[in-house]
């Protein structure tokens, strides 16, 4: 524990009062620092073991020596998108489809969300009220509890194995979510609006030019968090897709077997980092869209 | 209705009685070409719609299908279940037609007041303009409310209903379904449906609680630990938890399915030590009470970085000025914590975390990635397996096996439960009552 009194004692900052190191200060501080490495290593230590597994030379989880692989290297990866077993692991296409899901979802599903809180938020009108209790109700419904109807719907049109069900799936129901963003503007000061009202501008002008620009923050928020729902999700790619050449990433490494572990390990890592690093990027706003539920002063 | 819009001072015009009948003749007669057409088109488009499946489907909905399939005689039989859901759009569709009908009704009978006070009738493009500005509202909510009704509502109606058929078991496609109660009774009774279901849900309340609390307190102690004052560069230590956050949970629940896994590293330790391998994900009975700590354990990984960055955020609007004031008392470490950050918290929160409960009550993942598969191991449960939640049971029964019916009725008993517990939750909060004087 040397190490982290000394980081807590050499850096000073000019404007506190020097402190007197107390026996009941350095315990505390000793106590807060080991409870800082622990903790942290409790959260660091599951993402570094996947990372380094990925980099096994070994594919077989058995072959590991406890937790670490008995030797390295970059070869997995490399398999990852070159060596699909038979067809058994199509990778890459898996990425696609992914991306394309993800991607197209998260558009269509931004533009609705947003379109719906806004007008919930912004508009006096009859239904609203309805409306409103409605989404309530709908929330409270186990997630996919039409699991069997949405199967014979997406049936019904032809589009089992079909990557647009999925898309239709996710961007429909999205407007759903729509109280953070609803939230949001809630807190944004009408008088822009009544501004570019007087000016003349119509309704359709003022949500293009006036309220779109002035939501970055949201916007950014619901097409991450749009995204990352179809990026991660696996039951209803499960349920609606059945050809493993049309499957998403999620479905395939859900059905990665102990033999393929750094396979897995390799593809879960190939997909999570990008992931990681924009949360980090964007952890002020998830921040923020995060405390939009909470109830403010 | 026409009356009170022409303010009672002049009979129906003629041309909004003919709209009523045949949608958009008005507009047409008004000189409104293209919006006259539009409205024809979709008449034209309703009609054949329920003339050529639409009403029949609609029977089928009451009925659930007449005709046994018949192979000798080569009849093609009923499908209860499609004639359930189709039976159930053509309604669906049925109201959205009288929407688009009540709209037309409103449009002509507006045009014939312009007249009448010897207005131009509107342009398509005017039409179009007045939309996009005083109908902002409806015009943005078509898509999302379509959306919604297809993907979100009808399917949950329909499971409504199924509840109260008998589909599903013995009665699959070619046998013929019936409006009944059957799926209530069997979970009602003693029988093993009726005992998986007890057991099932009181583990499902307790890990619920669980969950809860355990993410809340573990979530709230870090950000406490963050915001230490001998803590430097919290920035540091926050981005841990926050990689935690990021990872998408499905690889992190995997990943902890094979960490602990039956050749996985923590077994290959147990072995290497002398000792014998342990099954903590396996589906077997001794398991039980390994995966449901794990599980526990695994959900608050997952979560606790996302409450600490809410409570946070929280945390650093308390007015240092409540604390000052209380260590001028004498107050303890712990009784700051516990009068005055606890109730902050637990007050902001409160809405938060009733959705967290629900979320948690109905949380289909967590077992589902880390253990998964064989339900036939359970003697005592009926296709569950003994971690198996609610909604897990009720994916088991309707997706897996066909057991439609006693699944639909499951998934309205989680419905119940739910609302019941975030109304009681709700109310009793703080938040609710003092909301007023608090804004």
């Amino acid at each position: 524990m040397s190490t982290s009194r000394t980081v807590a004692d050499s850096s000073p900052i000019p404007s506190r009062r020097p402190r007197r190191v107390t026996p009941g200060r350095l315990f505390d501080d000793i106590a807060t620092y080991t409870a800082l490495l622990a903790v942290s290593a409790v959260f660091v230590f599951p993402a570094l073991w996947l990372v380094l597994a990925s980099l096994s030379k070994t594919g077989d989880l058995f072959s590991f020596r406890g937790f670490f692989p008995s030797a390295y290297s970059i070869d997995t990866f490399r398999d990852l998108f070159t060596n699909d077993v038979n067809g058994l692991y199509p990778y890459g296409k898996w990425f696609i489809n992914t991306l394309y899901v993800a991607g197209v979802s998260s558009v269509l599903g931004t533009l609705l969300v947003i379109l719906t809180g806004y007008v919930m938020s912004r508009f006096q009108f009859k239904g609203r009220d309805a409306i409103k209790k409605a989404t309530l109700l709908l929330g409270i419904f186990p997630g996919f509890m039409g699991m069997t109807a949405i199967f014979i719907i997406v049936a019904q049109l032809g589009l089992l194995n079909r990557l647009e069900a999925l898309i239709l799936l996710y961007a429909g129901t999205a407007p759903l979510g729509y109280l953070v963003q609803k939230g949001y503007f809630d807190s944004v000061p009408g008088s822009i609006h009544e501004a570019a009202k007087m000016d003349g501008a119509s309704q359709l002008t003022i949500f293009i030019r006036v309220t779109l620009p002035l939501s970055k923050p949201m916007i950014v928020y619901t097409a991450l968090t749009t995204f990352a729902w179809p990026w991660s999700d696996c039951l209803l790619p499960q349920l609606l897709l059945k050809n493993r050449e049309v499957w998403t990433v999620a479905v395939g490494l859900y059905n990665m077997p102990d033999q393929q572990f750094a396979r897995f390990a390799a593809g879960s890592v190939f997909i999570a980092v990008p992931i990681v690093i924009l949360y980090f990027c964007l952890v002020k706003y998830i921040v923020s869209g995060l405390t939009a539920g909470a109830v403010k002063e | 209705m026409m009356k009170s819009n022409l303010h009672g001072e002049r009979k129906i015009s003629p041309h909004v009685f003919l709209s009523a009948f045949v949608w958009g003749l008005g507009q047409l007669l008004y000189g409104q070409i293209v919006k006259g057409l539009l409205y024809l088109a979709a008449f034209a488009g309703a009609l054949w719609f329920f003339i050529a499946r639409g009403f029949r489907d609609i029977a089928g909905f009451f009925t659930l299908g007449t005709v046994q399939e018949n192979l000798w005689l080569g009849t093609t039989g009923d499908n209860s279940m499609r004639m359930l859901i189709l039976g159930l759009f053509a309604l669906f569709a049925l109201v959205f037609a009288g929407v688009i009908w009540y709209a037309n009704v409103k449009d002509a009978a507006f045009t014939a007041r312009q007249a009448a006070r010897g207005n131009r009738p509107r342009g398509f493009r005017e039409s179009l303009a007045a939309m996009a500005d005083g109908k902002f509202h409806a015009a943005a909510l078509v898509i999302p409310v379509v959306g919604v009704c297809l993907f979100s509502i009808l399917p949950i109606v329909f499971m409504i209903l199924i509840a109260f058929t008998n589909l599903g078991g013995e009665v699959v496609h070619p046998a013929l379904a019936d409006w009944s109660f059957a799926a209530w009774q069997k979970i009602l009774s003693v029988g093993k449906v009726g005992a998986t279901f007890v057991k099932i849900l009181s583990w499902n309340v307790l890990w619920a609680v669980a969950s809860t609390a355990l993410n809340f307190f573990a979530g709230l102690s870090l950000a406490l630990l963050l915001s230490k004052k001998n803590v430097r560069a919290s920035k540091f230590w926050r981005s841990f938890p926050v990689v935690a956050y990021a990872v998408p949970a499905f690889i992190s629940m995997l990943g902890f399915r094979f960490m602990f896994s039956q050749s996985g590293p923590i077994n290959q330790m147990l072995t290497a030590s002398g000792r014998d391998a342990v099954f903590f994900l396996s589906n077997v009975e001794s398991a039980k009470w390994w995966a449901r700590g794990i599980g526990l354990f695994v959900y608050a990984w997952i979560m606790t970085p996302s409450i600490m960055l809410m409570t946070t955020g929280i945390l650093s609007n308390i007015s240092s000025d409540l604390y000052e004031a209380a260590s001028i008392d004498g107050a303890s470490p712990f009784m700051k914590f516990r009068r005055i950050t606890l109730p902050f918290i637990l007050f902001s929160l409160t809405p938060v975390l009733i959705s967290q409960f629900v979320g948690n009550f109905n949380n289909f993942g967590i077992f589902f990635f880390l253990r998964g598969g064989l339900q036939s191991n359970y003697a005592d449960y009926f296709l569950a397996s003994d971690t198996d939640l609610l909604i897990n049971w009720l994916y088991n029964l309707s997706v897996d096996n066909n057991y439609y019916a006693i699944g639909a009725a499951i998934s309205l008993v989680i419905f119940v439960i739910t609302a019941v517990l975030s109304l009681a939750v709700y109310v009793n909060s703080k938040a609710y009552k003092t909301e007023d004087t608090f804004r």
